[in-house]
């Protein structure tokens, strides 16, 4: 396919090792980037419109722009936590294509004048940090990482550290505590990481896909960039298809391609014999869409007016032979095991709506429980600490909404 | 300085205030629960969440700055049914053991829950067990149920202390406050924890299932059982006269005072209170039955003015000895130095305390008096009292203080004595040695009077009674001011003496040091 940006090596043999990488013309972006002012890269990288893939979409050039020119460290975190349910896309750019990353990481510090930065990567992936250190070690080699970059005179170490398996860790903040080595809690914001973050210094976090995309940016330019997606969300999106579908994978497609494209061009349709019932678009916290909502482009705007989110791009397909309360069960589950802790409304709430939840599966539940649960989530929509409380409460509420009929019908 | 609105109503604060307290400062409360001011926000409780006009969340009053024209709704609907919702999310695990727990009567949830709708509870799952009476060391209880997850307790040992013991282990429904294995918390500062506490989950050995916290009146006082002077306040259960049931000091709270504790206090001082309820020395004694007096203290301040005159106009001032102490206030002090120095010019003033102890490097000294430096700022050169000296032949020795038997064996202390006429003691404190002195008359102790106290840094510090003291004992201020007239060397100076207040004034016009603001 034409249209890959990330992916498009992912079948070449030995592809992870240096040599083969070079050989493909790797860190030739690195060298271009390096002969380049980092105001110029930052403009490069602002006009391609490249939005966070980790599931907020936010502008990567603007949140690198936040970072103050004080005269402290400076860091860059990449965010390989990936922990939202039906989201598998960072492992397949890390395996296949660790180089890629490293290419994004030193093109983005040395924009930012960083000179330290860690790839927080989730405590499951243990042969993918294995790989990494070795695509890590051998960028030392060739002289890509250290004290002088290419003779450029730049210098940068990267590191990768290990999570213990918390959900939480992939909140930005959360990941700078457990970075320090403390327990993985969300910090109060303001103030933002770009300027009190890791060890209270200025620092940028990206996700995995987000800084792989830089490296083309770079080589092909912000047109090129942009042309390969929408306007004011540029590039491909690597969708990650899931569920009750013929052939689920991940699936390298231009950002504003059409849900029902994905699942019955590309993931092959709904598995034989069933019908489509919903989908989750976005990972596990986005509101769930109903059957006949999914002639919808992917994009974040698009999204976000279908009152769902584009989150990181994890198609959760459900099909007629699932039940809605099992996966309301699912959901409220992995929230109220994942909730740190920290703050009541999401600690207390997640847990409560679980129980009900799982009396309803006992045969207990009432119509009453329902209005209950939406009580609950609507009192843990917004009141909490960090992003996980609505990330609880958004599938509950939209579940609760779209298939009220049919939870009714279990009880 | 931004102008901001809270319920419409204009407030002048600085710039960096947080709305919390710049409502705090307009009288508005703003409920909140994990929020402490020793400690930056932290954000959890989410009971503190106020409507900013333009934004489409509701935001934290304990940590979002004030910006200037800002304008904040604290009572409006939307805020309202916010703070109920974290409300009923709280009560919902919460244990409903009220009727047995200590902090009922001031706990906040308890307060949140009177003000903010006491609505039925709809929570009809099970609530989760744990743990309901976990020691985490010295004499605090830790109930896992009541917790809150404020982490008050796991700031104030991280960032006062240091000491760290206390984590959250678990996440989620499960998290909880606990110590590490093995390494229960163990500081100079413990009890603080109990009383930060905004609700029931750590309470204290020393206070627990003892009384209600509705029974018992509070006064401020300073607490004397270090030269820190730190605020505190006293608690204490004025009694039944009914039923025989006699006043008792139950609990020692820290108060806020930036200048000298900020908010803490050691646990000498929380948990150092048995003094203020044991041994009292309530009644004139009158051991030697030879001599003739009433046991009043008409009576005995006329034979003690007597016995003073008769020495100073026979020239035989040197044959007398005064004992004294730094538990003794500014004006006491003051008064002693004018009477005994100054009028009479006693030579042989010696000094007993109690036995100086541990100190550390936040608030606790090893003096354990609240008022040597006042002592030495008065004048006195503080020489400790010994049996050698005490041994000379004498006609009067007068003690203050009760401290001596701290220091001196009974059996030696009377062989000292046995040259000494006439013996009399001021104590607070029935101790072994008072049968050995032939006039033991009974005095009053800080929380009993009024009066100044100058602590280890110079900081003059006013205090006044908390409650009344028992039966016979007369501050020594009153003792001095009586004795100053009674004497009539200088009467029309004592005389205008009614108030510790009075003795301050002419204090701080005679000696600068108690002039300058401190």
């Amino acid at each position: 396919m034409a249209d890959q940006v990330l992916t498009q090596h992912f079948g070449l043999e030995n592809f992870y090792k240096i040599d083969e990488y070079v050989k493909k013309g790797g860190y030739e972006a690195v060298g271009k980037a390096l002969q380049m002012k980092p105001e110029e890269i930052l403009e490069e990288v602002k006009k391609a419109n490249l939005r966070g893939r980790g599931g907020a979409g936010f502008p990567a050039g603007i949140k690198w722009g936040f970072v103050p020119k004080v005269d402290k460290p400076k860091y860059l975190c990449i965010n390989a936590d990936e922990g939202e349910p039906g989201t598998f896309k960072d492992r397949y750019i890390m395996s296949h294509n660790p180089h890629m990353l490293l290419e994004g990481i030193i093109i983005t510090s040395f924009c930012v004048d960083i000179h330290t930065a860690f790839i927080y990567i989730r405590g499951e992936y243990e042969a993918i940090a294995l790989r990494l250190e070795e695509a890590i070690s051998g960028a030392y080699d060739k002289g890509f990482l250290g004290k002088n970059i290419m003779n450029s005179g730049f210098a940068l170490d990267v590191f990768v550290h290990r999570g213990a398996g918390a959900y939480i860790c992939g909140e930005e903040t959360a990941l700078l505590e457990s970075l320090e080595g403390k327990r993985g809690n969300p910090r109060l914001k303001p103030p933002f990481p770009a300027s009190v973050g890791l060890f209270q210094c200025p620092t940028v976090i990206n996700n995995v896909e987000t800084i792989s995309n830089v490296p083309q940016i770079i080589l092909n330019g912000a047109d090129w960039f942009v042309k390969k997606g929408l306007p004011k969300d540029g590039g491909t999106r690597i969708f990650g298809v899931s569920g009750m579908v013929e052939k689920p994978g991940i699936y390298e497609l231009p950002i504003g391609t059409s849900l029902k494209d994905i699942i019955n061009k590309y993931a092959g349709g709904v598995k034989k014999g069933k019908k489509l019932k919903a989908v989750i678009p976005g990972g596990m916290s986005a509101p769930v869409l109903k059957a006949d909502e999914i002639d919808i482009p992917m994009d974040f705007d698009s999204l976000v007016d279908a009152e769902s989110m584009l989150g990181s791009a994890a198609i959760i397909v459900i099909d007629t032979g699932t039940s809605m309360l099992d996966v309301l069960k699912t959901v409220t589950k992995f929230y109220s095991h994942e909730s740190c802790g920290q703050c009541t409304p999401c600690r207390i709430g997640t847990s409560w709506i679980n129980k009900i939840v799982k009396r309803m599966i006992e045969g207990k539940g009432s119509k009453k429980d329902i209005d209950e649960i939406v009580r609950l989530a609507s009192n843990i929509l917004g009141n909490t600490l960090c992003p996980l409380g609505d990330a609880a409460a958004m599938p509950i509420l939209s579940i609760t909404k779209k298939f009220r009929k049919e939870l009714e019908s279990h009880l | 300085m931004v102008k901001i609105f809270i319920d419409e109503k204009p407030v002048e604060v600085e710039e960096g205030t947080t709305i919390l307290k710049a409502a705090e400062k307009e009288g508005i409360s703003i409920p909140h629960l994990c929020y402490h001011s020793a400690f930056p926000p932290e954000g959890s409780c989410r009971m503190c969440l106020v409507e900013i006009e333009g934004l489409p969340k509701l935001e934290l009053a304990c940590s979002t700055q004030v910006r200037d024209g800002m304008k904040v709704f604290t009572k409006c609907e939307k805020v309202v049914e916010a703070r109920k919702g974290v409300l009923e999310f709280l009560l919902a695990e919460h244990p409903l053991d009220c009727p047995i727990c200590d902090k009922a009567g001031n706990c906040k949830l308890q307060d949140y829950y009177d003000e903010y709708g006491l609505f039925e509870s709809q929570f009809r799952e099970n609530k989760e067990k744990r743990e309901k009476k976990d020691a985490i060391g010295k004499s605090l209880i830790h109930d896992e149920e009541r917790c809150i997850l404020c982490r008050r307790c796991v700031r104030f040992l991280r960032e006062v202390t240091k000491t760290q013991e206390l984590g959250v282990f678990e996440r989620g429904i499960h998290s909880r406050v606990n110590i590490c294995d093995f390494a229960p918390v163990d500081n100079n500062y413990s009890g603080n924890l109990a009383q930060i506490c905004p609700v029931g989950a750590i309470t204290d050995t020393d206070f627990r299932f003892k009384t209600r916290s509705w029974f018992l009146k509070s006064g401020d006082s300073i607490c004397p059982l270090c030269s820190r002077g730190c605020s505190i306040t006293i608690e204490y259960h004025p009694g039944f006269y009914r039923f025989e049931v006699p006043k008792k000091v139950y609990r020692i709270n820290s108060r806020e005072n930036q200048e000298v504790n900020g908010f803490w206090i050691c646990d000498l001082g929380r948990y150092g209170y048995s003094y203020l309820n044991e041994n009292r020395q309530e009644k004139i004694a009158l051991t030697n039955k030879k001599m003739s007096i009433e046991p009043t203290w008409e009576s005995v301040r006329a034979f003690v003015a007597e016995k003073l005159n008769t020495l100073n106009s026979t020239g035989k001032m040197s044959q007398m000895a005064l004992v004294l102490n730094t538990w003794l206030s500014n004006e006491e002090l003051f008064l002693f130095h004018k009477i005994f120095r100054e009028d009479l010019h006693v030579e042989k003033i010696f000094f007993v305390d109690p036995p100086q102890g541990e100190s550390d490097d936040f608030l606790l000294t090893p003096e354990r008096s609240p008022n040597r430096r006042g002592a030495q700022e008065i004048g006195f050169d503080i020489k400790p009292a010994s049996l050698k000296a005490l041994a000379a032949k004498a006609d009067l020795l007068l003690v203050f203080g009760s401290f001596i038997s701290g220091h001196f064996g009974s059996p030696e202390f009377k062989d000292a004595l046995k040259n000494t006429e006439t013996k009399i003691f001021f104590t607070s404190h029935v101790n072994e040695l008072n049968s050995l002195f032939d006039i033991v008359f009974p005095t009053a102790l800080i929380a009993e009077k009024g009066g100044s106290l100058t602590n280890v840094d110079g900081k003059v510090q006013k205090f006044a009674p908390v409650f009344e003291p028992p039966d016979d004992c007369h501050s020594e201020w009153q003792i001095l001011t009586d004795l100053g007239q009674t004497l009539g060397i200088n009467s029309s100076f004592y005389k205008e003496f009614k108030t510790p207040e009075a003795v301050s004034n002419k204090m701080k016009e005679e000696i600068p040091f108690f002039r300058e603001e401190k």
